[in-house]
């Protein structure tokens, strides 16, 4: 955990995807991250597995604990007549408030940004709506796999001739949505720093993803169309995935001059390759990119994609193992960079985590503490923040508030 | 013209030396208003030929990904295999807040600066380096792009069909993960800077952008050991997954992750217009998720969905399915999207005339709103040293003479 944010404190509504990522990275960087929650009606991640083995209960999902170590959890059931007079005092304490539920919700709740500006003016507010508050969809509802078919990823991948397919995962909730949301949320910190000003940040998960295929959007209003290029590229060739030995492993391979088509062709020892007329210039070899990608595999068939990854890089030719999930947890550069990290929690037991895949010397991109329990600092922060005592934590305990 | 007082980043200068890779990085601090001047070489930018391009009317060629990353920054040409160039690489480090760039092998930065004498040069310099390995570890050597990155990142892996190699998504995607995980990274530098006033190079690894971005296959091989495969469309539950219907496909999630009143939702839809095979959802058994997990129940549920689906176009799907809360979408091409009313109600896309195109391109706006931001568009993207003037003279102090000289050493 690094110290950057140190002395933010999050009021995080955030639930299910895009959002709990933001906010896992926020505590990375050291803010304090108080996710309110409630078993009554439970963040949809601790119900997905997969659950350590013994433990298919609230806790025990390993799914959650992916996306929200370093927070700490205060269980509030929103739904008792009182959640509203606690969670006012909760965002009066916090300088960033964050949710990503559909319009309306956090107004219901009387949570809205003008509502939590008044108590906390220099609030900066982030929601994070499928496709904004305003317009004729705003109440349309989604995941990252919707969002991702609506942007135009889902139509633009796979091969022409089959159905389109996307990522094969919720994508949006992954790298685009959260990735732009830490974006706006800090750069509006960095101005509160120097103004005092808070704001207010709307991320419609449309919109944002929209973005990552922005140049697509361009090409396609000057009346281009784009099809699914799948692997190949216009100014490279060999380039694509190459089947090796062994069970459904690939080596991926990318030849962008000639000096790197003869190195590749003389380290696999393909010295008819090198001299086939077919594959002869860059022209050439996308003009008969079939036939190159089936005389590649022919030998690549015959090597182990390890080695024949690390044997094209020795001389220069860019090449990488596909990895799998498995793979990259032993994978030399991932572990030498110190990117997995192992962290023990009461009822998974340890479980690993990804760090920020940024940082710099002398300060720790992991988080250090894993995912809460549900309710696990409810205690400590109506005690801490609220100024709650023993016996009102009681009985808001029993009468179905702080569940 | 916004209001460029009201922006995040107002004051902040950022020199971006990238390549195509982390180029979208200073694309997103223009935006939040940052002065972002982009440095070319005088030979031209490579990233100026970047797919997907268009031929215009007039013959001439635009790079749509170049004329996308670099709205909204100003362009110098600057050669720096020449000490000249060199030197007034080392006065613009030495003005800027943050430096953007994307290390090759061998570390060499595209300014011919080595990391010491950058340090030298700006005491608090926030860098930000890009690449596909991160600049320490065994593969910090390694050449890369995009199809390599996101190979060894993981994510192509749960790309493609079972019975086809694995596919990688559309678009450079480890490219806009590098370049806003950087962007991400400039930020929290500049915080770090307030707080200690010391230069910091942040290193940016889109191996490990790829490796968070796996979804449960990460805990999944962690908790369990079983490793998740690409498995196309093909959901992994009934109710969720890529359908055909009458004009093309749609995306649905009314199985795992969505809610059971979704589920109800459809399966009462689905009987109400008299599909067949529809009453036999109906049955109890299909309400656990094990058994909507099952491969026959998959398969069954497809054909019931696709048997009703492709008789409907995907819009009025779409429409029909959220008035009854069911999380479906269509498969929208790019086209779709250009047209889509959400985003024409929300004013979404602006136009802007371009100076090499030569006429109006259209944008997909912010990736969020920010209170009190006014249109996104402050300026087109340049064209190569349309700035080269205004950086050195106004921003440097450089005298005419100097520049003149210079002019004449780019002279080819």
């Amino acid at each position: 955990m690094s110290s950057v944010l140190s002395g933010v404190r999050v009021i995080d509504f955030c639930w299910v995807g895009a959002g709990a990522l933001v906010t896992q990275a926020l505590a990375v960087e050291g803010a304090e991250v108080i996710k309110i929650e409630s078993s009554v009606h439970p963040d949809n991640l601790r119900l997905s597995g997969p659950f350590r083995e013994g433990a298919r209960n609230l806790d025990g999902s390993g799914y959650f604990a992916s996306r929200n170590s370093g927070k700490k959890s205060f269980a509030l059931n929103m739904s008792h007549p009182r959640s509203r007079e606690i969670a006012i005092g909760l965002v009066a304490s916090g300088s960033v408030v964050t949710s990503n539920f559909r319009p309306g919700i956090m107004e219901r709740w009387g949570l809205d940004y003008e509502s939590v500006k008044a108590l906390n003016p220099s609030v900066i507010y982030l929601s994070m709506p499928m496709q904004g508050a305003t317009g004729p969809h705003r109440d349309y509802v989604g995941f990252g796999s919707t969002i991702a078919a609506a942007a135009g990823i889902v139509d633009a991948s796979g091969l022409p001739n089959r159905p389109p397919i996307g990522t094969g995962t919720h994508y949006p909730d992954h790298v685009p949505n959260p990735g732009h949301a830490l974006v706006a949320l800090l750069a509006a910190i960095w101005r509160r720093e120097r103004t005092g000003r808070g704001a207010e940040i709307e991320l419609s998960q449309l919109e944002s993803t929209i973005n990552v295929v922005g140049p697509a959007l361009i090409a396609t209003s000057l009346g281009a169309t784009l099809g699914r290029p799948a692997n190949r590229v216009t100014c490279a060739a060999p380039h694509g995935v190459f089947q090796c030995e062994g069970d459904d492993r690939w080596c991926a391979i990318s030849v962008r001059d000639q000096s790197q088509w003869e190195s590749l062709a003389s380290v696999i020892g393909a010295s008819e390759m090198a001299h086939d007329p077919r594959f002869a210039t860059l022209r050439l070899r996308k003009e008969n990119e079939d036939a190159l990608e089936a005389e590649l595999t022919k030998v690549t068939l015959q090597c182990d994609a390890w080695d024949l990854a690390k044997t094209l890089q020795d001389c220069g030719v860019a090449a990488a193992v596909v990895e799998t999930s498995g793979d990259l947890f032993t994978d030399p550069n991932l572990v030498a960079r110190d990117f997995w990290r192992t962290l023990d929690h009461a009822v998974l037991g340890e479980y690993t985590v990804g760090s920020m895949p940024f940082g710099w010397r002398g300060a720790d991109r992991g988080p250090t503490t894993p995912a809460p329990l549900l309710g696990e600092h409810t205690e400590e922060i109506a005690r801490t923040i609220l100024k709650m005592l023993p016996d009102e934590i009681e009985t808001a305990k029993t009468e179905g508030l702080f569940v | 013209m916004s209001d460029r007082s009201s922006h995040p980043l107002d004051g902040v200068v950022v020199v971006d030396a990238t390549d195509a890779s982390g180029a979208y990085c200073g694309r997103l601090l223009a935006d939040l208003g940052a002065d972002v001047v982009r440095i070319e070489p005088p030979s031209g930018d490579p990233m100026r030929h970047h797919e997907p391009t268009v031929r215009l009317a007039s013959g001439e060629i635009v790079s749509c990904f170049e004329r996308f990353v670099n709205l909204n920054k100003r362009s110098v040409t600057l050669d720096v295999t020449n000490d000249a160039g060199r030197d007034l690489a080392r006065r613009l480090v030495g003005h800027c807040d943050v430096l953007l760039d994307t290390p090759g092998p061998g570390d060499v930065t595209s300014l011919g600066l080595t990391s010491e004498e950058l340090a030298s040069l700006n005491p608090d310099l926030v860098r930000v380096s890009i690449s596909s390995f991160g600049f320490e570890g065994p593969y910090a050597q390694y050449a890369s792009d995009d199809l390599i990155t996101i190979a060894s990142g993981g994510l192509l892996s749960l790309g493609g069909y079972e019975d086809t190699p694995p596919i990688s998504v559309y678009g450079n995607q480890t490219y806009f993960a590098e370049s806003i995980f950087g962007a991400v990274g400039a930020v929290l530098g500049l915080l770090a800077r307030e707080q200690d006033a010391t230069a910091r190079r942040i290193d940016v690894c889109g191996q490990e952008a790829m490796a968070n971005a796996l979804e449960d296959a990460v805990p999944d091989y962690d908790l369990t050991g079983s490793i998740r495969r690409r498995f196309g469309g093909q959901a992994r539950e009934a109710g969720s997954g890529t359908f055909a219907c009458a004009d093309g496909f749609v995306t649905m999630v009314a199985g795992r992750l969505g809610t059971a009143a979704a589920w109800m939702s459809l399966v009462a839809w689905l009987n109400e217009v008299g599909t067949e095979g529809a009453g036999e959802l109906l049955d109890q058994c299909w309400n656990d998720h094990s058994f909507r997990q099952r491969r026959e129940s998959i398969t069954y549920f497809a054909d019931v969905f696709e048997r009703f689906a492709r008789t409907r176009l995907k819009h009025d799907l779409y429409h029909e399915a959220q008035a009854r809360r069911i999380a479906l979408a269509p498969v929208n091409t790019f086209a779709d999207v250009l047209a889509d009313p959400q985003l024409e109600d929300r004013g979404f896309f602006e136009t802007v005339a371009d100076p090499i195109a030569g006429v109006d391109l259209t944008y997909p706006g912010r990736p969020y709103r920010i209170d009190g931001l006014g249109p996104m568009v402050v300026r087109p993207a340049p064209t190569p040293g349309e700035h080269t003037r205004d950086v050195f003279e106004v921003m440097l102090g450089v005298t005419s003479e100097e520049l003149r000289y210079l002019e004449k050493e780019d002279a080819p």
